[in-house]
């Protein structure tokens, strides 16, 4: 059984539909409304990082644990306040100058701990695996697709072998350590003939990506992302054409405006 | 004719954006189906996610912002459902700041619709910021990093986090990513050090990117954009969708056909004006 | 003292995190898990920096009234309102009724996801003016795009003939040009990382530091 909506939630539809339409004026062109629109999603897009930020590691584990009295969270605390010396500088220059350098301590920290992890986590997955798997086992291949199982998408010995050397002309292209003769010539161009595959498909998979970005837009301002029984109650169709009707007024009033000084002139 | 080619190469892009809208309207609003097949990759999820026995426990990473809804949301409700309905408990976090506030209503509402209670049969755990420090420190020790769930109930208190201290205790972990950090830090990061099954449903963008990921083994299944969602609901869903019930990857899905055929024919026609403008001046 | 000091830290911290992926042992792994929830809170702190530069960069200019000043005390006024609410809300905030909830739900996800949205109508513009096949690599990449783009829906699944032959060729693209060239470009990213890595901690690399 649906619970009906509020008074307040459906104005919140509304407010929700209308500010959609800001932002896509801007198809037509940057104008205030859109900058406006644009504005307030960067105040409340940083207020909620914050707000997430606080709720999800500053009050669990930091606060709560300091305050349970586990004196290993005094570190963090440190560090954080010689991070704060970055922006003491803006109210008090002559400590900034003094205490500035501080702030290199916890950067150094995280800047050390993301290369490590990063550093094992690139070498172990990306080079020792991806290179590992690429490696293709043509004896158990020929057993299960033989040279080119056409029901496997492809599979086979064919693709086995494309792919290694598919691989190897893509690195060799991006090898610059010397000038390609013209055997690495040939090589390198397969390897971007390859590349331009691989780019092209992702094209197309970015232009699904996108599209659907734009749907599920569409989705709402047509009501069809709620069931019958809400959409009934936000009536979101009449609101998508009376904020489009104030969205086109207030387009039409700012180009009016800006063409005014010119006619003037 | 060689002006009119010019005219048209030089077309003002708000008649471009114009013909982008009406080919995601018409469809919306006089809807053609049209039946669509099951990737091998998502069904390789599906069946993974098949496999888990009853009582077991996975750890969903609800890496997703509203951006990402259209395409990531079906899925995770999908997911969800049929996670619950295998009566598997699901242990759910995020690495990303704007999902929490659009997670916990959807696992809250379909958790109430399976009669799932909170805390004995699924928990959410909060967000974490620190990216790979983040997905590193999961690997490591999850009490540690989630010293409490979401609404500050202590995680030791919490029973269906007792006996789970770092994510090699999960069976199974499913990643539903819309970017960084996601998929391919948890690959990166734990994947190979911990020998961990990890599942990922991803935006379309990222598609290609992890393929390689699926097929070198370090991802057990893998769903792409909104037709991964919409296939894998119609794996989970067969015979249609249970009362109250909606299927927003399967409504979408059919709604490309025209976004697509749209973008072609600009490719097309642009490429069309362009060499015959060629022709034309030489 | 104030750059060797902080390069000893990169350099012990470094190797540290490197023997994580390495060194099983409990002792170890106590420290290694400590590290990285302090990485955690300092991640989240600098964050907090970028706050107050926001603020110390718009508020004298809304105090000032220089141009666009409006915009930019809607965007502050916007940032403290979210903030009170979510911290009033407390841990309940994300539920019906609270007006964190509703400034998320009706405020920030119509703004959030309409920005993306708009990249659906630029990639239109940019396939309209900008892709053309001027040569062998160009018409390779646009081939594949439309193939992709064509059997990636159910209408092309459902073409006669060639409904069965597209998203095979697709499936095949996917698993073999494109699996090879990602991973070649994964690789060198890879080695990238690795020196770049061993370069922040063996000092080498020292912008993270900053000027003197």
């Amino acid at each position: 059984m649906e619970v009906a909506l509020t008074s307040v939630d459906i104005a919140g539809a509304w407010v929700s539909i209308f500010l959609t339409l800001c932002i896509l004026s801007f198809l037509y062109a940057d104008n205030p409304i859109y900058k406006l629109a644009e504005h307030l999603f960067i105040g409340v897009s940083i207020g909620i990082s914050l707000t997430e930020t606080w709720y999800g590691v500053f009050r669990p584990n930091l606060v709560d644990k300091l305050l349970a009295g586990n004196l290993l969270s005094i570190v963090p605390l440190a560090m954080c306040l010689m991070l704060g010396m970055k922006v003491v500088g803006i109210f008090a220059p002559a400590a900034g100058k003094k205490l500035g350098w501080l702030a290199r301590i916890p950067i150094a920290f995280v800047v050390a701990a993301y290369a490590g992890v990063k550093l094992t986590g690139e070498a172990n997955a990306n080079l020792m695996t991806q290179v590992a798997q690429s490696m293709p086992d043509l004896h158990t291949l020929w057993i299960e697709h033989g040279l080119w199982d056409w029901s496997a998408d492809g599979a086979g010995v064919i693709s086995g072998i494309f792919l290694v050397v598919g691989l190897s002309a893509c690195l060799l292209h991006f090898y610059f350590s010397s000038p390609h003769g013209p055997a690495m010539r040939v090589v390198s161009r397969f390897g971007v003939l390859v590349l331009m595959l691989s780019f092209g498909a992702s094209f197309g998979y970015t232009v699904m990506g996108r599209i659907s970005l734009a749907i599920g837009r569409a989705q709402e301002l047509l009501g069809l992302d709620r069931s019958a029984a809400q959409a009934a109650q936000v009536h979101p169709r009449i609101a998508s054409v009376l904020s489009l009707v104030v969205v086109v007024l207030i387009l039409v009033i700012w180009r009016l405006r800006e063409r005014r000084p010119q006619a003037g002139a | 004719m060689l002006r009119l080619l010019q005219r048209f190469q030089a077309l003002d892009r708000r008649w471009v954006f114009l013909g982008m809208a009406i080919s995601i309207l018409v469809p919306l609003l006089y809807p053609v189906s049209f039946s669509f097949k099951v990737d091998e990759r998502v069904r390789s999820l599906y069946d993974a996610v098949e496999e888990l026995p009853a009582g077991s426990t996975v750890l969903v990473s609800a890496d997703f912002d509203p951006a990402s809804r259209p395409e990531l949301e079906p899925f995770f409700r999908a997911n969800l459902d049929h996670l619950f309905r295998k009566d598997v408990k699901v242990v759910v976090l995020s690495l990303w700041e704007y999902a929490p506030p659009l997670v916990v209503p959807i696992l809250d509402e379909i958790a109430t619709r399976d009669h799932k209670e909170y805390g004995k049969d699924y928990v959410f755990l909060g967000y974490k910021p620190g990216k790979e420090l983040a997905i590193k420190a999961i690997g490591e020790n999850i009490p540690k990093t989630f010293p409490t769930d979401s609404r500050g109930t202590p995680i030791g208190q919490i029973p269906i986090m007792q006996g789970f201290k770092q994510a090699r205790d999960f069976p199974l972990l499913i990643n539903v990513s819309a970017g960084f950090p996601g998929t391919r830090e948890y690959v990166l990061q734990i994947q190979g050090q911990y020998d961990l099954r990890i599942a990922s449903a991803c935006t379309a963008v990222s598609a290609p990117d992890y393929i390689p990921f699926y097929k070198a083994g370090q991802l057990v299944g893998l769903s792409g954009g909104m037709p991964g969602s919409a296939q894998y609901e119609k794996l989970v869903y067969p015979e249609g969708p249970p009362a109250g019930v909606r299927l927003l990857g399967m409504q979408a899905i059919n709604v490309l056909n025209l976004g697509h055929l749209y973008i072609i024919g600009l490719i097309v026609l642009g490429n069309l004006a362009f060499f015959l403008t060629r022709r034309v001046e030489t | 003292m104030k750059r060797t000091i902080p390069l000893i830290i990169t350099l012990l911290v470094g190797l540290f995190m490197i023997g994580e992926f390495f060194i099983p042992h409990y002792r170890y792994r106590i420290w290694t898990a400590e590290f990285l929830e302090w990485g955690l809170i300092l991640a989240a702190a600098a964050f907090v920096l970028g706050l107050v530069n926001l603020v110390q960069v718009n508020l004298p200019k809304v105090l000032r009234r220089e141009e666009d000043w409006g915009y930019k005390l809607v965007m502050l006024l916007s940032l403290v309102l979210t903030l009170i609410a979510g911290f009033l809300g407390g841990d309940a905030r994300s539920e019906a009724g609270h007006l964190y909830h509703w400034i998320y739900d009706f405020v920030f996800v119509p703004l959030n996801a309409t920005m993306f949205a708009l990249l659906a109508f630029y990639i239109a513009s940019a396939a309209f003016r900008a892709f053309r096949a001027r040569n062998l690599e160009a018409a390779l990449l646009l081939t594949a795009a439309i193939l992709v783009m064509v059997a990636r829906v159910p209408a092309g699944e459902n073409l006669p003939v060639i409904g069965d032959i597209l998203p095979r060729i697709m499936n095949w693209i996917m698993d073999v040009p494109n699996t090879a060239a990602r991973r070649a470009i994964f690789i060198g990213a890879a080695l990238g990382a690795v020196a770049t890595g061993l370069r922040v901690i063996l000092g080498l690399e020292r912008s993270h530091l900053g000027a003197d």
